[in-house]
């Protein structure tokens, strides 16, 4: 290996629930590596990555970008932190009361997801701050220290505080931050976090940040003292699709609940613009879980701070991602009714699917091995051998009085179909939008075998495999801006002097914050209006103009504007962007031809009930302008594509996979 | 001519295309309204109708307007003809509605060439007040002349051009007139962002094709709503429950109803007779209410995520005696109708039921809205303000498990207000808002917990309550306890006093009011 020091090295690695991917541009190509996840210590294959990278390409500068499920399974396992919840007295009960509204209208024996703060740990301060910021009634000395008794005796490994109108005058809470300091426990504070009024929703995202700060401060910190031989600096993928630097991160991971989901976003977002497709729904299946999306590619992804993550509101900006729990290493099994099931355990990375080596239960990727949808010695570049006669045990093991073990694997694909297939109507019919008029996007690991099934029962016509699928997610976290907002509820009139003030407070403080980061931000200015005494705003653009375009936005947006109204400004907005260099990707001239040059091995499949001829591709010997048809196996380091019977598959002058379906193969009804 | 015919797949494509036009409403009503019952309670309901005014889509709102919103649109069709541009508007409870404060819009959709409305769209709000005696409109009165302004189906726009005339006698009959200017604004820009999405609907599907998926969703409901019936056993079963009092007599009140299932001829009859004649107070339900509340319950036994629409309905049977508390006749009462005697005919028809479906079916749950209303002048700005609210309770165990503390219950679904929200908005400063730990009934499931929540008045002002299950309590199942009842405590410099479930009082700035909700009923011997 040719070693060149003076490269500043940019790696970007997104840690699934089986494999790490990382991308990396090394000679201003794009390179992959793939490792398998160590969830018990997920730093430890982040580590060897780098090893592996920097003895490739050598560097004496760093940047590594990360997306990390650290929060996401915390929260999704309750596995966060203990924690202190403390507020105004009168309003302990404030996470467990929520809005007082039930899930599901007629459903009674659904409810609202239990509080992740236990009952006993919630603590009331006698104090209050009015409306106007005015205090009310300050807390005593002795009050003070009594909380700092019961949150010590509560043994919390984290402190989340918010107090009803904190972001009015955050003097109290900052009183409790000097009260409690000596403890030594991480505190989330709201008027920091998020300094914005509606108090459930706030305390929401307050506490859920102290559930997951000890964690995220751990791992960080292992992961920085693994880098600094590197001398490496580490940001961390946001929900919001931007990233931002894991200090800030270690201390607000409540912006990282979607930090891996949101990089598929954006690879696929950065995909589907160069190959010129308007509306992509992303479909990403990775070991554990299926990510989807609705894309239009001619905008910004859209962010919302009215977000949830398993019934719990969280209130800072996340991408609009629908979850689904199965995965390529979703186990099969035989339920109570004996019905086949697979998901939502997962046979994850260790001990992993059956046929990888170690694992004993079937998994939906054993089940694509035996189809021959996978090839044994075609797996991540053939870097891994697979045991087909592990996977044939483990579903031989299943029961259910099967036909065949071949009859058994196509059942356990066709149930996982089926659960990703809820998903993806979730993001389009139910929301009223045709997935006919769509491109499937498929990635990750898992996507692209799956596609083609997905996209015949779902009526789309069209899939596109982008270059390196496996990857998409890294590749999105490499191309990723460096983004943070800054905000704060004020309720003012449009002419109040007030606003300017607060702006440039937010300003100054975004461009500290991004200073910190060595980098100096675009800000952009925007507010949150309503008219006077209603319950919603519209987020406009700050500058001349704004009151006039609220008023054209609410008429276009709700179908009236009353110019004669007063309205007001209830939270100032500063986006910070440091924007990312994307290199051009180079279009190679198409020339026509049928891949034989790419074919490496003669394959049989197991399709609708029998066994079919199938022919094995190499991705990396397909070149642009190459055409052939299913059914297929395309094989790559990062992932593999199946091709089923009526099926084509063209390469793009990108080196995207185009799939399409003859007609019939299409399931007319997208059916219930 | 051949018919075009539609497959399933566009068939589920326009179910939810129709139904997230609903939800779509309803995201422009709550997120323009001025009331905080409509932006920050949500307490509101938008659907979209066929040509003969049939349910074809609802968002997911309040169950209590399900059965009423296709009654407010047929009275429409039956007093108006509607032309392009117009919109109706009605909240008359003998005509179509629930109780005053529920305004409700009709718009229809034209298409272009044709001489009728292909579509209807509808919203319904509830306003913070519509005149009266009491501010909030919500007080115990005698009849329905002193609840406030009573509107038949009458046009609000012609043609795109607002009436000021029907405007103006509405706004000089309200409390709060430039709010509700505003909230009816929130309502037309809603029906305007219905029609179009309906119109541009019809321009993806073509006319012929969307009414033959319309006719097939509808019937599928129907197909749905008959297997259910198929699925419960044969029988007849009787229930009654009571509510306390009407606010004016004592009570106790008496429901009670017959339930006959055929699932033979996969139809029910749900019959009312023997229901305690109408009431001096405030607490009759109209017809519709009632509908509502059966359609509830019977909603509730269809498999998760199944549209609704008109068909549901067509196999279940509602007889409801007309002079009753639950189809009372016109001068009647009736504002406490829709969010008392509504929730007790569905504990009435869930205790009917328990037999039938020992698996399925809860205890009772709190069994009251406890609606607080407050009227007075702010004094921060000197102009006059009414609010109201309701305060969720404990659900009822289950066979499946304990009931959820804090919970609003079968035939409202409505938010709280935050305290942050409702301080910017109103002269009160929230002093406590918790559960109220032990008042969910005993039982091998117990019940779920009521809340607290206690408010002090920074200017003086009326205030009224409206609730019930202060006397009766929610009862238990299967040998589970009932819950505790709710109980309105009034402090006046310290002193305090409780207040009937029924009442409305004239207070001084620095007065607090303290309601406890009641719990949910227990299921099952606890061991």
């Amino acid at each position: 290996m040719t070693r060149r020091p003076n490269q500043r090295l940019i790696i970007a690695i997104d840690t699934g629930g089986t494999f790490t991917d990382c991308v990396y541009r090394a000679d201003g190509k794009l390179e992959v590596l793939k490792l398998p996840s160590t969830p018990e210590n997920p730093a430890a294959a982040i580590l060897e990555a780098i090893e592996k990278i920097v003895q490739r390409v050598g560097a004496n500068s760093i940047e590594v970008r990360h997306g990390t499920t650290v929060a996401t399974n915390a929260l999704l396992e309750r596995k966060g932190a203990r924690v202190a919840f403390v507020t105004t007295a009168g309003f302990e009960d404030t996470l467990a009361i929520g809005r007082q509204a039930r899930p599901s209208l007629y459903d009674w024996d659904l409810h609202r997801p239990a509080p992740i703060v236990e009952e006993h740990s919630c603590f009331g301060l006698r104090e209050r701050i009015g409306p106007d910021g005015a205090v009310l009634h300050p807390p005593t000395k002795a009050a003070l220290k009594e909380l700092r008794r019961q949150v010590q005796s509560s043994q919390a490994e984290s402190v989340a505080v918010s107090l009803l109108f904190s972001f009015a005058n955050p003097a109290h809470e900052r009183a409790i931050e000097s009260a409690l300091a000596s403890l030594g426990l991480p505190l989330s504070l709201s008027h920091q976090i998020l300094p914005e009024f509606r108090e459930f929703e706030r305390a929401s995202t307050v506490a859920l940040n102290a559930y997951l700060s000890p964690s995220m401060a751990s791992y960080i910190g292992s992961l920085e003292k693994g880098l600094a031989k590197w001398h490496a600096r580490l940001s961390i993928m946001q929900s919001s699709g931007g990233i931002l630097s894991a200090r800030s991160v270690a201390r607000e991971p409540v912006r990282t609940i979607l930090s891996g989901p949101a990089g598929g976003v954006i690879g696929a977002l950065s995909v589907a613009r160069a190959a010129g497709i308007h509306r992509v729904i992303s479909f990403d299946m990775g070991g554990t879980s299926t990510d989807v999306a609705l894309l239009d590619a001619t905008g910004e992804p859209p962010t919302s701070t009215e977000g949830e993550v398993a019934g719990l509101p969280i209130s800072v900006p996340m991408l609009d991602i629908h979850t689904a729990g199965a995965g390529g290493g979703s186990l099969a099994w035989i339920d109570a009714a004996s019905a086949l099931q697979v998901g939502p355990q997962s046979a994850g990375a260790d001990p992993g699917p059956a046929c990888y080596g170690r694992g004993e239960h079937a998994t939906v990727t054993d089940a694509n091995l035996i189809l021959g949808r996978l090839h044994p010695a075609h797996f991540l570049g053939g870097a891994m051998r697979l045991d087909e006669s592990r996977s044939r045990r483990a579903l031989g093991s299943v029961g259910g009085g099967f036909r065949s073990v071949e009859d058994l694997a196509e059942g356990i694909v066709r149930v996982a179909n089926a659960r990703m297939e809820s998903a993806l109507r979730r993001v389009s019919i139910e929301r009223g939008h045709d997935p006919r008029a769509f491109t499937l996007l498929a990635f990750g690991g898992a996507g692209p075998l799956h596609a083609c099934a997905l996209a015949s029962a779902l009526g789309i016509r069209r899939v596109l495999v982008p270059a390196v699928p496996g990857a998409l997610s890294a590749l999105g976290i490499l191309h990723a801006d460096l983004r943070r907002e800054f905000s704060r509820t004020v309720m003012l009139a449009p002419g109040s002097p007030r606003i300017n003030t607060v702006f440039r407070e937010l300003e100054e403080e975004a461009r500290k914050a991004f200073h910190a980061e060595g980098s100096r931000p675009t800000l952009t200015c925007a507010a949150d209006l309503r008219y006077q005494g209603q319950g919603y705003e519209l987020r406009i653009g700050w500058g001349t103009g704004a009151v006039t375009r609220f008023h054209r936005l609410h008429a276009r947006a709700y179908g009236y504007a009353d110019s004669t109204r007063a309205v007001e400004i209830v939270t100032l907005r500063v986006q910070a962007v440091a924007k990312t260099r994307r290199p051009k990707q180079p279009q190679v001239a198409l020339k026509r031809g049928d891949g034989q040059s790419a074919r490496i091995a003669s394959h049989r499949v197991f399709e609708e009930g029998r066994w079919r001829r199938a022919a094995i591709y190499d991705r990396t010997l397909l070149r642009p302008g190459d055409r052939f048809s299913g059914p297929a196996v395309i094989a790559e380091l990062s992932a593999t594509t199946y091709l089923p019977m009526g099926w084509a598959a063209t390469v793009d002058g990108s080196g995207n996979l185009l799939l399409t379906a003859r007609k019939s193969k299409l399931n007319s009804g997208v059916p219930r | 001519m051949s018919l075009p015919v539609l497959d399933a797949a566009e068939i589920a494509v326009l179910g939810h295309a129709l139904h997230s036009i609903a939800v779509e409403m309803g995201a422009a009503l709550r997120r323009t309204a001025f009331s905080p019952n409509i932006k920050e309670r949500r307490d509101y309901s938008s659907a979209v109708f066929n040509s003969d005014g049939d349910l074809i889509a609802m968002g997911d709102d309040m169950p209590v307007h399900l059965g009423s919103m296709p009654m407010s649109v047929s009275a429409v069709l039956a007093t108006l003809r509607l032309a392009p541009g117009d919109v109706a508007l009605l909240n008359d409870p003998y005509c179509g509605g629930t109780h005053l404060p529920d305004i409700t819009m009709v718009a229809p959709v034209f298409l272009p060439g044709k001489a009728k409305p292909a579509f209807y769209v509808a919203n319904r709000a509830h306003h913070a007040d519509v005149g009266g005696m009491y501010p909030g409109s919500m007080g115990p009165c005698r009849e329905i002349a002193q609840e406030g302004i009573r509107i038949p189906p009458v046009k609000l726009m012609h043609a795109g051009k607002m009436d000021s005339q029907v405007l103006a006698i509405l706004l000089a009959n309200v409390r709060t007139p430039k709010e509700r200017e505003g909230d009816l604004t929130a309502q037309l820009g809603a029906c305007r962002v219905g029609v179009a999405r309906m119109q541009e609907l019809v321009r993806r599907f073509g006319h012929a094709r969307l009414s033959r998926g319309v006719c097939a969703l509808i019937d599928g409901s129907e197909r749905l709503m008959r297997s259910v019936l198929a699925s419960l056993p044969a029988g007849k079963w009787q229930a009654e429950d009571f509510l306390d009092d009407d606010g004016v007599r004592p009570g106790p009140i008496g429901i009670r109803v017959t339930l006959r299932n055929d699932p033979r001829h996969r139809r029910a009859v749900v019959d009312f007779a023997g229901t305690d004649p109408q009431v001096p107070g405030s607490i009759n339900a109209v017809y519709a209410i009632t509908w509502s509340a059966v359609f509830y319950v019977f909603r509730c036994l269809l498999p998760p995520g199944a549209i609704a629409t008109a068909g549901l309905m067509r196999p279940v049977k509602v007889i409801a005696p007309e002079g009753t508390i639950v189809n009372a006749l016109p001068p009647a009462a009736v504002a406490g109708g829709n969010v008392e005697t509504s929730q007790r005919i569905v504990d009435t028809l869930l205790r009917a039921l328990a037999p039938a479906l020992p698996a399925r079916i809860p205890a009772a749950s709190s069994g009251t809205m406890n609606n607080l209303t407050i009227g007075g002048i702010d004094p921060r700005s000197n102009l006059p303000f009414t609010y109201y609210e309701t305060i969720a309770g404990g659900l009822g165990g289950s066979p499946v498990g304990p009931g959820a503390s804090g919970h609003h219950a079968h035939m409202t679904n409505s938010q709280n207000t935050p305290v942050e929200a409702l301080e910017y908005a109103y002269p009160f400063r929230m002093v406590r808002y918790a559960l109220r730990r032990g008042s969910g009934g005993a039982g091998l499931h117990r019940g779920g917990d009521g809340l607290v929540r206690e408010i002090e008045l920074l200017g003086d002002a009326q205030v009224t309550i409206l609730a019930d299950r202060r006397q009766t309590q929610p009862w238990g199942l299967a040998g589970g306890e009932a819950a505790a009842p709710g109980k309105t405590t009034l402090i006046v410099n310290g002193v305090e006093s409780v207040l009937p479930g029924k009442c409305t009082r004239e207070l001084p700035a620095g007065a607090r009011l303290r309601i406890e909700s009641p719990g949910g009923g227990g299921w099952g011997v606890n061991q």
